[in-house]
């Protein structure tokens, strides 16, 4: 089928077939009708992934990556660089907007069951990419080299001497030094630098996952014939520009008139390694993992405890027995889930306080609560709950959902010219 | 509320309200540090709010606060004499900043390669008083006074806890031993700080007239601290307020146009 | 039953159909108009900086040192700029037809000095030459050769030689014909403070020039 009367169009095509490609995965690409705003945060993420990565480029060409001149040169990015302040603030509020946008994909696959087979793969590339994120945040935020850059990079390498026998080496290869210094700054920058590109090309091999067998929905059956879908293209290529424009105004708002607000005013204070803050806190996004760290007294099972929390999700689709894989049908696991959201907020809380107190104890059972969610209850309820029975296919579902007489409506609606 | 909108509503409450509660939490800690300190003073600013500007005449006010106290001790690199000029800065004309910069002398080399003292430029950065941080130590009793350049957002509560050192120094209570060239104050965390009071009433004679009480003195510096801080606000919230009003009204057509474009499918 | 997947509107956008909507139409447009001005900051950031604009203020030069014969360098806005202290005999000769019917351009007609250095001397004091010392052929520093004759021919009546590509100046820095070099040295803006002290980067006062008006730096 020809993509286009075009002559140039065709001979680029025939030669290499990108408008062919373009026009299969993002024109007529069928997707299933009923998808609902929960499945805007994908393409989101891709946009957010973008204005990370221009702005980010954009900031590399005034930024100085030398301990003497590092915090100064982002301050003069502020002050003196034409619109710096914009991209700045645009950048570093980005990277929490990002870590919102795939933490509410995260939880939209969970739910739906967005990870069971086929798409298991996909799902692990997910886990590979919010991997990848995490170790880009911790090194981007070491880049301007406040006091909580400088610190935050001390506690959170000395984790790896942990490790029994090699961790004090371990710790010294990574700082190129015998403390947190110009040496590991300069590395996290070039890192920085690189693992954006990284996961772009993860995210492609997250597309190609996708792309094998479709979307799921949020029925979570597969799509039966071509009267339950509709082609990407206008149907959520508008959908999708609508919410990202909704997003945007909330991106705007922080940006613009609380640029601050999720960060840490400690890092307004240049680097001294000769005094430590009284609180040293990574930034939001990485709470909750700070807390399970800090929920076990001992180093090593700390640091253990901390990366099974994140490993332990490449392995869902096989802790997760159910047959069935929107938690819609499933009367008990939808309630469990909410369970998980409030444990992943509580633990945020715990990583942001001090351990003491109420907190310890939170904690700990915040801890427990998330494996025994993943390691326990997900295969039991998959086990023993009762689904409830599903639908015939998707287009059934939802001219139900419209009420029977919508039944001839729809059909005098496709007859329309 | 449609029921379909209630979780995305919870969530993002949730997020906002989580956005908001995370600095709370901090400035929790750094007061429960020091059982008993008193919620910091609320002051009205004329940069409050998104609409919020800076006012003209408490900026150069506090400037020369600044100017005659503060930078005996504390330095403020990032700004250059330049940046008070023009209307995102103080107001000053090109000429009345060369002035000012000429008043400071700068280190420099000579003509014969030994090192001299030059008048500043406009160009320059604020002369320090101290060459570097070992000086700043022993002329300060073992303290090094902060650079002022970024203070109000490198503080928990910003203009208020500036504010509040400013004017939170009061004679120690009964119960509390001050250590040696120690000062009490209500705010700063600990209750004892190294800097002694600097301002009083009178610190300074204002070139406008306005009677230079203590909390006005403190209103002053802070709302020049706090543009020092970040000279881009008013820019920033007025393009805010350009970039959201767009966005409202790209959204409100994006809407009109995806509801045309799903009018066609049962959904 | 009909392939209700591509129902007709779905077919109109796909292919391009004509049927067009003003909401998807302004839609669109307020996209597409918010990337480009989006693009803006980013391309505006990689102008000049404030600081930067700053540093390129005029300097003044103490020209008391300074020798009949003599030449000294200074960096303004990052170039080298000459201030030669030229002789009575040298100033002589740049009048003389054994230096002027070698030149390209003699009366400086092509717009590489403002107004008040169009002149033989292409200065304001015929002692003070004020040249931007990078070379109009490819950007090279020429080398200060003042001494006439020597290795470079006995008709050489002394200037600039730039050392890249052969390309020759007068003393007043205007350029040779039968060089690569194709225009004149610039003349930055300047003018005299007071008898000894010449201020580069800055007309005299109540004219006005943009240096960025040459035709070539």
């Amino acid at each position: 089928m020809a993509v286009s009367q075009n002559k140039l169009v065709q001979w680029i095509d025939h030669r290499l077939p990108v408008f062919t490609f373009l026009d299969h995965e993002l024109n007529e690409y069928p997707t299933p009708k009923n998808l609902n705003y929960w499945w805007n945060f994908g393409s989101l993420a891709g946009v957010m992934l973008t204005i990370m990565i221009v702005t980010g480029i954009f900031l590399a060409m005034q930024y100085d990556p030398n301990v003497n001149d590092a915090f100064q040169s982002v301050e003069r990015i502020m002050r003196e660089v034409n619109y710096g302040w914009l991209i700045r603030y645009i950048h570093m509020n980005g990277a929490s907007f990002f870590f919102i946008v795939v933490y509410i994909h995260l939880f939209r696959g969970l739910y739906y069951g967005s990870y069971k087979a086929p798409r298991e793969l996909l799902w692990m590339l997910g886990v590979v990419i919010i991997l990848l994120m995490m170790m880009t945040a911790f090194m981007g935020y070491v880049l301007p080299w406040g006091q909580m850059s400088f610190w935050g990079a001390t506690v959170i390498t000395n984790l790896f001497g942990a490790i029994p026998g090699i961790g004090k080496d371990i710790v010294t290869w990574l700082w190129g030094g015998f403390a947190i210094g110009n040496p590991t700054l300069n590395r996290f920058y070039a890192l920085h630098y690189l693992l954006p590109f990284v996961i772009l090309g993860v995210v492609g091999l997250h597309m190609v996952a996708l792309h094998q067998h479709g979307s799921n929905n949020p029925l979570g059956i597969d799509r039966k014939g071509p009267q339950d879908s509709v082609p990407f293209h206008p149907y959520y290529t508008y959908k999708d520009m609508l919410g990202l424009s909704v997003f945007l105004i909330v991106f705007a708002a922080f940006v613009f008139y609380f640029p601050n607000v999720l960060g840490d005013p400690q890092n307004y204070i240049p680097a001294n390694p000769l005094q430590t803050p009284p609180e040293i806190v990574p930034e939001w996004y990485l709470l909750p993992f700070y807390a399970i760290l800090r929920a076990i007294p001992n180093k090593l099972l700390g640091v253990c405890a901390l990366f099974a929390s994140i490993l332990i999700l490449f392995i869902v689709p096989w802790l997760d027995t159910s047959k069935v894989r929107s938690a819609y049908f499933r009367p008990v696991y939808k309630w469990v889930f909410w369970l998980l959201v409030i444990d992943a907020f509580a633990l945020g809380a715990v990583g942001a306080h001090r351990p003491e107190g109420i907190w310890i104890v939170v904690g700990r059972l915040g801890t427990i609560y998330y494996f025994l969610h993943f390691l326990v209850l997900m295969p039991l309820i998959g086990w023993f709950e009762r689904p409830l029975s599903l639908p015939p296919s998707i287009s059934e579902a939802v001219l139900k959902k419209r009420g029977g007489g919508a039944l001839a409506g729809a059909a005098a609606t496709r007859a329309k010219p | 509320m449609k029921p379909r909108l209630v979780v995305p509503a919870l969530l993002a409450g949730a997020v906002i309200a989580a956005a908001m509660l995370a600095q709370p939490a901090q400035s929790a800690r750094a007061q429960a540090a020091d059982a008993g300190a008193p919620p910091l003073p609320d002051v009205s600013w004329s940069f409050e709010g998104p609409f919020g500007t800076f006012d003209r005449a408490a900026l150069q006010r506090g400037f020369q606060i600044y100017s005659q106290v503060c930078s005996a001790c504390h330095s403020m690199n990032l700004l250059t004499y330049a940046d008070l000029a023009g209307p995102d800065g103080l107001g000053y004309t090109a000429a009345e900043v060369k002035a000012i910069a000429a008043q400071k002398q700068v280190a420099d080399i000579g003509k014969d390669g030994q090192p001299i003292q030059r008048a500043a430029l406009p160009a320059d950065h604020f002369v320090a008083p101290f060459p570097n941080e070992n000086a700043a130590r022993t002329a300060n009793n073992g303290a090094v006074p902060p650079d002022l350049s970024d203070i109000i957002k490198a503080r928990e509560g910003g203009p208020r806890y500036v504010y509040g050192i400013l004017t939170g120094f009061r004679e120690p209570p009964k119960n509390v031993t001050m250590r040696s060239g120690m000062n009490y104050n209500l705010y700063f965390p600990g209750h004892q700080i190294a800097m002694p009071q600097p301002l009083q009433d009178d610190s300074a004679q204002y070139a406008d007239g306005t009677k230079a009480t203590l909390p006005q003195e403190a209103h002053d510096v802070v709302t020049f601290l706090t543009w020092a801080s970040d000279p881009m606000t008013e820019q920033r919230k007025r393009t805010g307020a350009k970039v959201i009003l767009f966005l409202l009204a790209m959204t409100g057509v994006l809407y009109g146009a995806k509801r045309r474009v799903w009018s066609d499918v049962e959904h | 039953m009909a392939d209700s997947a591509h129902s007709p509107t779905a077919d109109a956008h796909a292919t391009g159909g004509t049927r067009r909507d003003f909401l998807v139409i302004a839609g669109n447009a307020l996209l597409g108009v918010g990337a480009a001005v989006s693009l803006w900051p980013l391309v505006s950031s990689m102008n000049p900086a404030r600081d930067v604009l700053a540093a390129g203020a005029p300097i003044d030069v103490d020209l008391s040192g300074l020798q009949p014969g003599q030449q000294i360098i200074v960096l303004w806005r990052s170039r080298p700029i000459f201030i030669t202290h030229r002789m009575p005999a040298e100033l002589k000769k740049l009048q003389e037809p054994s230096d002027t019917s070698l030149l390209r351009d003699p009366n400086s007609e092509v717009l590489q000095q403002p107004p008040y250095a169009a002149n033989w001397h292409r200065s304001i004091k015929p002692d003070y030459l004020v040249l931007v010392g990078i070379c109009t052929h490819l950007g090279c520093i020429p080398e200060f050769t003042p001494q006439p004759g020597g290795s470079l021919g006995p008709a050489w009546p002394g200037g600039y030689f730039c050392p890249c590509h052969g390309s020759k100046y007068d003393l007043s820095g205007r350029v040779f014909n039968g060089v690569p070099a194709p225009y004149n040295l610039p003349v930055p803006p300047h003018h005299f403070v007071n008898d000894k002290t010449v201020r580069i980067g800055e007309n005299p006062p109540n004219t006005a020039w943009e240096f960025s008006s040459i035709v070539q730096i």
